[in-house]
């Protein structure tokens, strides 16, 4: 039995005035790929950042690995093992691919260093740019230095934000085989607009609208469910 | 909240007040206190100027002084250089509000567009960009050692000119409630509550924002000229950072956003440093009184955001709805117990 | 030429001193987007503080070291009481600030008395060179030195160190540092107090330049310095010295040619640069 990493009971959040998330519920199970689905301004981002700490719950628990951390400062939360991949990415612009990773490994230990060499191998782009600054990179080359950033962090949890955004198709299918490729040593929670992507790569899936959730399950019952995609995804 | 009748609670308590401010001079026959008083109605003049920019539209100006200045100056150099009559004394103050009005037109035009933070650092290089001219210019200022004048013939009677600024007073404090209790003063709140939204609602922020500092120039121009006058005196004082903080002082202390708060704030604060120089003599801490001001003024920030005026107010209004809950309550109460 | 030169050195000193109150005061914007208007206050403790040091131990080095301590206590008070509760408030933050600076002012006057004290150039940087026709203030050399070292070790630890990669990332996404582990709350306090420790050390400096110091000292410097940060470019640390230079260079030669334009047209600059290019003139643009 897999057990469950994370768990998101009722999570309310307020974003200043506004109420965004009222009731969002999910579970990852270790070892697999989540998907947030949902149409935009759903709240699936938010539900990200709230895990992330970025944007704390007002009500609800967000459980990992059996530990509260609904009221834990961001920093915690990643030194718990869990790594964000924001929408934009979050490059430092004026940082060489290096010095962004540098930033992210907090101690250079074999294992982190062996975690550094699997990244690299699973993108050859970053070693080639290795001195080259973030910003200058392609669109697809940031998405990779974000993930792996995150990656090296010692993370036990990835959460990716849209990793398909603004990517050429050819580039989104590197991702999506890297992504692939990483959640045989990690756990992902996915947002992803793009349903044959998110279809293709997803274990199970989290149907969130007006920042609730509406639909828990395997990724297999959702492709089946007309339905279900046409109200709330429109599409099929 | 606002009853639209004249003689709501409120206006009433203000209405007494102003006929025991109108009586006072008669009933304490003192000069150093009606002196005090009138610059304490001179600063709340000033202050209430500020509150527009501050407490209304959340603009924090550090260069509000030059508009005081220029009212000071105007005034000065008027009554020394024409005749010293009444008539120059209305023409002088008109001057210098145009001449203010004009300034922050222009300095509102260029700089609101910018952060605030980017706004209070040019307010306050204006300013003193305004007060280093006045000190070089010394043909016209005086500079530092400024120059004395004779005031009105009229009011060398103390008591005159205190009645004249008590009456301005009133004037402003009736024209500056109906500006914020208007559509326009309405934007201007909005503006101070959430720029990016009012700006997506279609409003031109940037043109609320300056027509904002032009009338707060234009009324602090006037606290000037009345300053210049109750001293007959004018040096390059009147432009320096010392003038914007105490305008900022008493809006923060008294509260912001209320109107009634700044001239809450100028009674605090002049009276507070009347007597405390007073002290001073026999206590030289007193001497640096400021310190205390600024103190009190950091905590009110921290802890005390809306100040005297605004933190009475929110109690006031949080009792009521209390004792409107208290009313309510035992109906419901019996609703329940008879079910 | 000889008046050029000492017009130059004369510039680059004052430009140094500026530099360092304005690189603190842009690293904190940079980092924490805080404007801190008691920046100023900070440089006058460290003047005062340096120079009764220095006065009563008879020893430079040791007010060098008394100023520094002192900032990087005030630094510490300043962050905790008046920067923290107020965080993220930025019209908030812009009156604190000031209120503070106010009071750090007057304090100065209550511990150390109201007038103006009279500071004296330590003996072995006293006195002046001369070579040919042109006399070199030793004591300005000093400081351009001293400028420079300053900036090379705050490069080094900008660029070479784990904790000046942190600060460099967190300029340009705090949030993102965050999200990668890093307690941010303590990387602002670290840099805000060294902010401060230069911002002090710069007035003890500055003391025995001017050969005088007192209490609205602060105000005017910190003036001097925001003029600085926003030629530079808000958040840039490079940019700061260069606008630095740039402004101690305009004035001194200002003094010279058109004394009564001297204060004035720094501040023309600055109201300029603002209007028309508020990202500073050392900074590309960020989208």
């Amino acid at each position: 039995m897999m057990t469950s990493l994370l768990k998101l009971d009722n999570v309310n959040t307020h974003i200043g005035q506004y109420h965004i998330l009222q009731g969002v519920h999910f579970e990852a199970k270790e070892g697999e790929v989540s998907v947030l689905l949902g149409r935009n301004g759903a709240g699936k981002t938010t539900t990200l950042k709230t895990i992330i700490g970025l944007t704390p719950a007002s009500g609800g628990s967000v459980t990992f690995l059996n530990q509260d951390i609904t009221k834990k400062a961001t920093y915690d939360i990643a030194n718990l093992g869990i790594g964000y991949v924001p929408e934009d990415q979050g490059i430092f612009g004026d940082l060489t691919v290096e010095e962004n990773i540098k930033v992210a490994m907090r101690k250079e230990t074999d294992e982190s260093k062996e975690k550094l060499e699997y990244v690299l191998n699973l993108f050859p782009d970053l070693k080639k740019f290795w001195k080259k600054a973030g910003g200058n990179l392609s669109g697809g080359q940031k998405q990779m230095l974000a993930m792996s950033r995150a990656f090296v962090n010692d993370s036990r949890l990835l959460l990716i934000d849209e990793p398909s955004k603004g990517l050429a198709p050819i580039v989104i299918e590197k991702v999506m085989e890297a992504i692939v490729e990483m959640k045989k040593q990690t756990t992902i929670v996915l947002v992803e607009q793009n349903f044959i992507m998110a279809s293709k790569i997803g274990d199970s899936f989290t149907l969130i609208d007006d920042g609730k959730t509406v639909r828990n399950g395997a990724m297999k019952e959702l492709i089946e469910d007309d339905e279900l995609k046409h109200k709330y995804l429109g599409i099929g | 909240m606002n009853k639209p009748i004249l003689l709501s609670r409120s206006n009433i308590i203000l209405f007494i007040i102003v006929l025991a401010l109108v009586a006072f001079p008669f009933v304490m026959d003192s000069r150093t206190l009606t002196i005090l008083v009138t610059q304490i109605l001179i600063f709340g003049i000033l202050a209430m100027s500020y509150d527009i920019l501050l407490g209304y539209t959340g603009i924090v100006s550090f260069g509000h002084a030059m508009f005081f200045g220029i009212g000071a100056y105007c005034t000065a150099i008027m009554l020394s250089d024409f005749e010293s009559t009444i008539g120059v004394f209305i023409v002088s103050i008109i001057v210098g509000m145009l001449i203010a009005g004009i300034l922050s037109f222009i300095v509102g035009l260029l700089t609101l567009r910018l952060k605030s933070h980017f706004f209070a650092m040019l307010t306050m290089a204006i300013s003193g960009l305004l007060l280093v001219v006045a000190e070089k210019w010394r043909s016209v200022t005086k500079g530092n050692d400024g120059f004395t004048f004779k005031a009105p013939e009229v009011f060398k009677d103390r008591v005159i000119f205190y009645l004249v600024v008590l009456a301005l007073l009133v004037i402003v404090f009736i024209v500056l409630k109906r500006f914020v209790s208007s559509p326009l003063g309405r934007v201007l709140i909005a503006v101070r509550e959430n720029e990016q939204r009012t700006k997506s609602l279609g409003f031109k922020t940037l043109y609320y924002k300056v027509i904002a500092s032009v009338v707060a120039g234009v009324i602090a121009a006037l606290a000037g000229s009345l300053y210049a006058v109750s001293l007959r005196f004018v040096n390059t004082s009147v432009l320096t950072m010392e003038i914007t903080l105490d305008a900022l002082l008493m809006t923060i202390i008294g509260g912001v956003g209320t109107l009634i708060g700044p001239l809450v704030g100028s009674v605090v604060i002049e009276s507070a440093q009347h007597y405390l120089s007073g002290l001073a003599r026999d206590f030289p801490i007193f001497e640096r009184w400021i310190i205390f001001f600024g103190i009190i003024y950091i905590l009110a920030v921290i802890f005390f955001p809306k100040g005297i005026v605004g933190t009475i107010q929110t109690k006031y209004s949080q009792w009521k709805i209390k004792r409107n809950q208290l009313d309510v309550a035992p109906l419901s109460k019996s609703k329940e117990s008879s079910k | 030429m000889d008046l050029i030169i000492s017009l130059v050195i004369n510039g680059l000193a004052t430009g140094m001193l500026i530099f360092l109150l304005a690189s603190g005061l842009t690293l904190i914007f940079g980092l924490m987007h805080v404007l801190n208007f008691a920046h100023g206050g900070l440089f006058v403790w460290g003047a005062y503080a340096g120079v009764f040091s220095y006065a009563y131990s008879g020893s430079f080095i040791v007010g060098i070291i008394v100023a520094i301590l002192t900032g990087l206590v005030f630094g510490f008070i300043t962050e905790k009481l008046i920067i923290t509760p107020v965080y993220g408030n930025l019209v908030q933050q812009i009156l604190i600030t000031l209120g503070f600076m106010l009071v750090l002012q007057e304090m100065i006057k209550v511990v150390f008395g109201p007038n103006v004290v009279a500071v004296k150039v330590p003996e072995l940087l006293a006195g002046s060179w001369q070579l040919g026709d042109i006399i070199i203030i030793k004591y300005r050399i000093f400081i351009i030195f001293f400028g420079f070292i300053i900036f090379g070790l705050l490069h080094y630890m900008l660029t070479r160190t784990k904790i000046g990669l942190i600060v460099r990332a967190g300029v340009m996404n705090s949030d993102m540092v965050q999200a990668l582990g890093i307690n941010i709350k303590r990387i602002f306090l670290v840099v805000f107090m060294t902010g401060s420790a230069l911002a002090a050390l710069a007035g003890m400096l500055f003391a025995p330049y001017s050969g005088a110091i007192y209490a609205e000292l602060g105000m005017e410097f910190a003036i001097m310095a925001f003029i600085v940060v926003v030629i530079g470019g808000m958040g840039s640390f490079q940019g700061s010295l260069f606008a630095a230079i740039l402004v101690g260079l305009a004035g001194s030669f200002m003094a010279y040619y058109v004394p009564y334009l001297s204060l004035a047209v720094n501040m023309i600059i600055m109201v300029v640069v603002l209007i028309f290019r508020p990202q500073g003139l050392f900074t590309t643009a960020k989208g």
